[in-house]
């Protein structure tokens, strides 16, 4: 036991989830306080703000009386698992950019990229013309090439300019927000089949025939079946294809040579200079592979088939995007971690969806639970200073504590920008 | 009852802990007033600590000081300057972009309702860099002017603030020998009117040159105070180091082969000013010889290096490496016929954050020895990283998975070292390569380059310790504002000399001419 | 030409209030990367006090007794307030990255996502909508020919119709408050000590200067002048709306901070020229620039969509041809620790 505590990874999960407690219990006591103080909600209610915080994915509703009930509602798992995707794959890409020191708050503008790119193809290619399995691959890699590109703008500007990557990454956010709002605006791809809604791209399931968008002769994600295991939910074999490419990150993180270069590149630029890494390069590199991430994660979400774009975007931004940032946090970087964050988020996200559906409460108090894990992440390196310090009991002495491990942040510098 | 005490400042068995080391075990230090005091010990002896005892950043577990025989208690800086206390940090505490006014006045400022009255301090800092000779630009920025200026500046700081105890932090690794001399006197003038001055270094010369007495510290350890009057170089470094310390260097006379490195007409621009670093240097290294580039830092031997290596761009001349022309070559093709230990070892040197057999194969990762289609053969990684540990003598607390950070600065670079020499390459570049080690990784540094030169490599050696030139190398080179003033013999010439190379008084190299 | 230098005005100076506030911070050492969202939440404290004010009739009172001066001392108050939570917010990023030495980056990205998800929480609750008012409010507040008792009809002269008529007392105190911060910074005794912290902490320490407490000012300073900033954005481009959207003005603020080189008399420019294009994405279609009735952005058939890209490709476009000569404080975004000396 002792020695499974002393492990590292331990404690990095201990503090993952000592984060994930503490945003939680803010959440809720916001939730509580706002229920003692507004008019429109009872005691009871902000109990029931609360319980569905801590709770709201084994919710499944009210019962005659107007209680709260729970139990197993593969609903809202299987939702959970398929909103998870694209968290997976942001956060994918967040961790990877991450390694090689780079901080990626440009996944929502490659994110839009990569929505940009496979609906572009998948809907303008005729239904009929290629089997639906090759135009869904077509889409899917046309997605993940235009978040490749987007992803090399921060990185080329980083890399030659030394702009810093987070100012640069804001700016192709907005950038592309407002490219892919004018490259819907003028197409002809605005779902007017539908009238019951406005703003919104066609689903990748409507096809072209004959001139004209017709429903389900589009390309969809498989199921596998998954549809079966949970009835009456959105999921897809997408979940699979994110838990792959974790896979794929820490093999490529961890075995491989290249994955050593955008490491030592990460840790310290300039000896990875000094041996003769291309440290340019693997910046340039790292961002690419990142928004490559960011944009298969947009594309695993609308080419399912079920889900619409809506697309006068130019004022806000995916929230999917800047929640990589804290999947990415809450797993240390660790690309199997990141899995688990993903669905966590997601699950979030499902909470929010109870508390809107069932209370006065909304769905934003969920992006404050993230705020906050993203802010505790922030000082992670203390609380796991404190968690250690609290197993070993030898309190050093009061100065001795101020003390950073070594200049941990001192190696890194600050960016120039 | 005034002045009960002959000393103006004692520090009494002062004890620091940090957590696995005590950094001070009982340690006294008591300064007369009007007296230069030298502080002696190595590199991690616990000089540090005490100095910042003194200026209230540690509190220490046990012992007090006293001022003129009262017990004080210090918390911060500002209490020490309230005491009269003032120091010249080893590297300076200056603002880079602020004027030399700015710096000398900042924590000390004269203003009316906040706003900054300049025109007093002006006054006072002139008079003050008049009577003693320590002539500032007030005006300039401190990033412009010389490391001597900037060292007058610090000096000017503390007589500002009419401080009586001065405290010289390794004043003189930055200056050439005939500065050193003016500082010497300086202190004495100061140490004539009544201030008392503590010196804190590890050569031994400047200590029998200046000081009255010596305490000497040894692994956080005091070991006595003695006057110099009544001891010699051979005492002190037995106090300081706790053994016989072979002062020379043992190297039989080089025999040099063939030439391995050639530079000719070679320029290296500035990052800081539109000249060029590098002017116009030509010289070359043969093989079985240890070249020396010697100078005050800031004259362009990073510059050369980097210009060299790879690091940075040369703007003129030609680089030529066993026979290859590589002055365009990027820095992994350079990396066939030459290795490189680095200047900075956090910088450049080692990846902190990885493991040390990951360090050992910074360069090498793409050999077919360590990956097989792009992936690392972690076996042969961890197999060749325990042979150089083993090789090579490297400690650390887990061998090959040791987190490079954590070990201690002679094992960082012992594994730097190994990494370098192992790579078995005609030239081998060492940028001050023994810079804040103690003793024995400096014996054992040296060893190893002289070992190397004899099995017939070519060295090319770059050093601020003006001992470590005469001792190690076979030819001297000196470098002055980025050119090559000198070419000399270490065994023809001395200290004195090699200082007015340095400081571009003498020159024997035209502009534009070659060292051979 | 009135109309585009009073619109250049409304966007250039809450721009550059904020950029002022990245300076106090980053010359401090902490890089503020959290400007947006403490805009977005001094935005949303001061357009909640004035519909507080609101339903609690004062203006109506204040506005059919033809009190102005009340209306702008309320203005004024709700600045304060809205700079007053800017700065006990900002103690969040303080606190993570100064006694926490937390990484700067990532605390301000939490504060990012914090306030929108808190204000439209709170938002919703209070209004039950996305917004929190749809009431032109920001007409209470300008000051019109009427408010200085001149008929409707008359002319004021240029000056006078371009920085009097349809003016905001805010953008004027902001203006003031500006000068006031940048003689501060250079020519007293604080800031000589703020800005040596931003270079070399060490060094200010050694020399007794407290840098924990140097930072804690800047921050909470930034924090201050971001708050108020955001909701002089709000009043004056948004007629006193809060949704928790501010679109990125925050980040181009620490754009033209860096474009201006962390200088106060350079930022006041580059300002001028961010703020330029803001405002033809913004109000591009009622731009009559030679007054010959024509709106000439709208006739060269340019698409809407570029000019609001504009900002920000500018901006990308300007840093890059910028970033190799700008020169930020060195020590910005390093954790001071005392033990590492």
């Amino acid at each position: 036991m002792k020695g499974f505590f002393q492990k590292e990874g331990t404690v990095k999960l201990l503090s993952s989830l000592l984060s994930i407690l503490t945003g939680l219990v803010v959440g809720g006591i916001l939730v509580l306080i706002v229920g003692i103080f507004s008019k429109n909600i009872s005691l009871s209610g902000a109990w029931e703000g609360v319980r569905l915080i801590f709770a709201g994915i084994l919710s499944t509703g009210r019962d005659a009386a107007g209680a709260l009930t729970w139990g197993f509602n593969p609903a809202n798992v299987g939702n959970m698992l398929f909103r998870a995707t694209p968290l997976i794959m942001t956060g994918l890409s967040v961790a990877v950019a991450f390694k090689t020191g780079l901080f990626n708050i440009g996944a929502p503008g490659q994110y839009l990229m990569g929505t940009l790119g496979s609906l572009m193809v998948a809907l303008s290619i005729p239904a009929g013309t290629l089997p639906r399995g090759l135009i869904w691959l077509l889409a899917f890699l046309c997605g993940c090439l235009a978040g490749a590109l987007w992803g090399a703008i921060p990185g080329l500007v980083k890399a030659l300019l030394n702009i810093n990557e987070v100012l640069a990454c804001i700016m192709t956010n907005w950038i592309a927000a407002n490219l892919v709002t004018w490259a819907f605006d003028v197409s002809n791809l605005k779902n007017v089949v539908e009238n019951t809604k406005t703003g919104y791209i066609y689903k990748s399931s409507y096809g072209l025939v004959n001139g004209q968008y017709v429903a389900d002769q589009g390309v969809s994600t498989a199921k596998l079946g998954l549809d079966r295991l949970f009835p009456g939910s959105q999921v897809n074999a997408g979940i699979l294809i994110a838990v792959l490419a974790a896979v794929a990150v820490y093999i490529l993180m961890n075995k491989t040579t290249l994955g050593y270069e955008l490491k030592a590149c990460g840790a310290n630029r300039h000896a990875a200079r000094y041996a003769g890494i291309r440290d340019k390069r693997n910046i340039v590199l790292s961002m690419a592979i990142a928004g490559v991430l960011s944009a298969a994660g947009a594309s695993l979400y609308y080419l399912s088939g079920n889900t619409e774009f809506f697309w006068t975007t130019y004022q806000s931004l995916p929230g999917e995007g800047f929640n990589g940032i804290p999947v990415a946090l809450l797993a240390m970087n660790n690309p199997i971690g990141v899995v688990f964050a993903g669905i966590f988020m997601a699950m979030l996200n499902i909470v929010g969806l109870q508390l809107t559906k069932l209370t006065a409460y909304n769905e934003f108090i969920t992006d404050v639970i993230i705020a906050v894990i993203v802010y505790l992440s922030a000082f992670s390196l203390v609380i796991r200073m404190l968690l250690t310090r609290r197993r070993h009991r030898e309190a050093p002495p009061a100065q001795a504590q101020a003390k950073p491990p070594e200049g941990a942040e001192n190696a890194k510098g600050g960016d120039e920008t | 009852m005034e002045n009960a005490s002959e000393y103006v400042i004692e520090m009494l068995h002062i004890t620091k802990e940090f957590p696995g080391i005590k950094a001070n075990d009982d340690i006294t230090l008591q300064l007369k007033k009007g007296e230069i005091h030298a502080l002696l010990g190595e590199n991690g002896a616990g000089k540090s600590t005490l100095m910042s005892v003194l200026f209230g950043l540690y509190q220490p577990e046990q012992g007090e000081i006293r001022k003129n025989g009262q017990v004080v208690r210090i918390n911060d800086p500002n209490d020490a300057t309230a005491l009269g206390i003032g120091m010249v940090h080893q590297h300076f505490q200056l603002i880079d972009v602020f004027t030399v006014l700015d710096n000398i006045v900042l924590g000390a400022e004269t203003t009316r309702m906040g706003f900054l009255q300049k025109k007093e301090a002006r006054r006072k800092v002139e008079e003050l860099s008049r009577r003693y000779g320590l002539a500032v630009d007030l005006d300039a920025r401190v990033e412009d002017i010389t490391v001597g200026m900037q060292q007058r500046v610090e000096i000017l700081k503390m007589l500002y603030r009419d401080n009586e105890i001065l405290i010289f932090d390794e004043p003189t690794a930055v200056l050439t020998p005939q500065e050193i001399n003016e500082l010497m006197n300086t202190m004495r003038e100061f140490a004539g009117e009544g201030k008392s001055i503590l010196f804190i270094t590890h050569k031994l010369n400047e200590i029998m040159a200046v000081a009255d007495r010596v305490s000497v510290l040894r692994k956080g350890r005091y070991i006595g105070t003695v006057n110099t009057a009544d001891t010699d170089k051979r005492q002190l470094s037995n106090m300081m180091v706790g053994r016989d310390v072979q002062l020379e260097v043992v190297k039989t006379p080089a025999s040099p082969g063939e030439e391995v490195l050639r530079l000719e007409h070679f320029s290296v621009p500035s990052h800081l000013h539109k000249r060029n670093a590098v002017n116009d240097v030509s010289f070359s290294v043969r093989a079985g010889e240890i070249v020396c580039i010697s100078g005050i830092d800031g004259n362009g031997q990073t510059e050369l290096v980097h210009g060299i290596t790879g690091l940075d761009r040369p703007n003129g001349g030609t680089v030529t490496l066993c026979g290859e022309n590589i002055t365009h070559d990027s820095i992994r093709r350079r990396g066939k016929n030459m290795s490189h230990i680095p200047e900075d070892r956090h910088k450049h040197g080692l990846v902190l954050d990885f493991t040390l057999e990951q360090n050992m194969v910074l360069q090498r990762y793409l050999d077919p020895e360590f990956q097989r289609a792009g992936f690392i053969r972690q076996d042969a990684v961890r197999s060749y990283a325990e042979r150089l540990i083993e090789q090579y003598d490297v400690r650390s607390g887990q061998g090959p998975v040791t987190v490079a950070r954590s070990m201690s600065g002679g094992n960082q670079q012992k594994a730097i070292i190994a990494r370098e020499v192992d790579r078995d390459k005609p030239l081998i570049i060492a940028v001050q390569p023994t810079r804040g080690l103690d003793v024995g990784a400096i014996e054992y540094i040296h060893a190893q380059l002289v070992s190397e030169r004899d099995r017939g490599k070519a060295v090319l050696l770059v050093s601020l310790e003006l001992e470590e030139v005469m001792s190690l190398s076979d030819r001297i080179l000196v470098m002055y504002e980025g050119e090559l003033v000198g070419e000399l013999d270490p065994r023809q010439t001395n200290v004195q000399e090699l200082g007015l190379y340095m400081a571009g008084a003498k020159r024997n190299i035209g502009e534009g001419g070659s060292a051979t | 030409m009135t109309f585009l230098i009073q619109q250049l005005l409304l966007y250039a100076v809450p721009l550059m209030i904020v950029a002022l506030a990245g300076v106090f911070a980053e010359r401090s050492g902490i890089i503020n990367l959290a400007l947006e969202g403490i805009m977005i939440f001094g935005a949303f404290v001061g357009v909640l006090f004035v519909r507080a004010m609101a339903e609690t009739e004062v203006f109506s009172a204040a506005k059919s007794a033809g009190n102005y001066l009340t209306l702008q001392g309320l203005e004024v108050l709700a600045m304060l307030l809205s700079a007053a939570m800017g700065a006990l917010f900002s103690l969040l990023l303080s606190f993570a990255s100064i006694n926490l030495r937390a990484d700067q980056t990532i605390g301000g990205t939490a504060l990012n996502l914090m306030a929108p998800a808190l204000v439209l929480f709170l938002v919703r609750i209070l209004a039950n909508q996305n917004t929190l008012f749809s009431v032109d409010a920001a007409s209470w507040f300008m000051i019109k020919k009427t408010t200085l008792g001149y008929d409707r009809k008359a002319d004021l002269g240029f000056l006078g119709n371009t920085f009097v008529d349809k003016s905001y007392i805010a953008t004027y105190i902001c203006i003031v408050l500006f000068i006031v911060l940048s003689v501060i910074l250079y020519k007293t005794r604080f800031g000589l000590r703020l800005r040596s912290c931003g270079e070399n902490p060490q060094a200010a320490d050694s020399l007794g200067i407290n840098v924990y407490r140097m930072r804690y000012a800047g921050t909470t300073i930034s924090g201050a002048l971001a708050g108020m900033g955001g909701f002089v954005y709000a009043l004056t481009t948004a007629n006193c709306t809060a949704n928790g959207d501010v679109a990125g003005f925050g980040f181009l603020a620490l754009a033209v901070m860096i474009f201006g080189n962390w200088k106060p008399l350079n930022i006041a420019l580059a300002s001028l020229l961010f703020g330029l294009f803001k405002c033809i994405a913004a109000t591009y279609t009622s731009i009559d620039i030679n007054g010959d009735g024509h709106f000439w952005l709208v006739d060269i058939g340019v698409s809407p969509h570029l000019y609001r890209m504009l900002p920000y490709l500018i901006t990308l476009l300007v840093l890059a041809f910028t970033s190799k000569k700008s020169r930020a404080p060195k020590a910005e975004g390093i954790p001071y620790d005392k033990g590492s000396r």
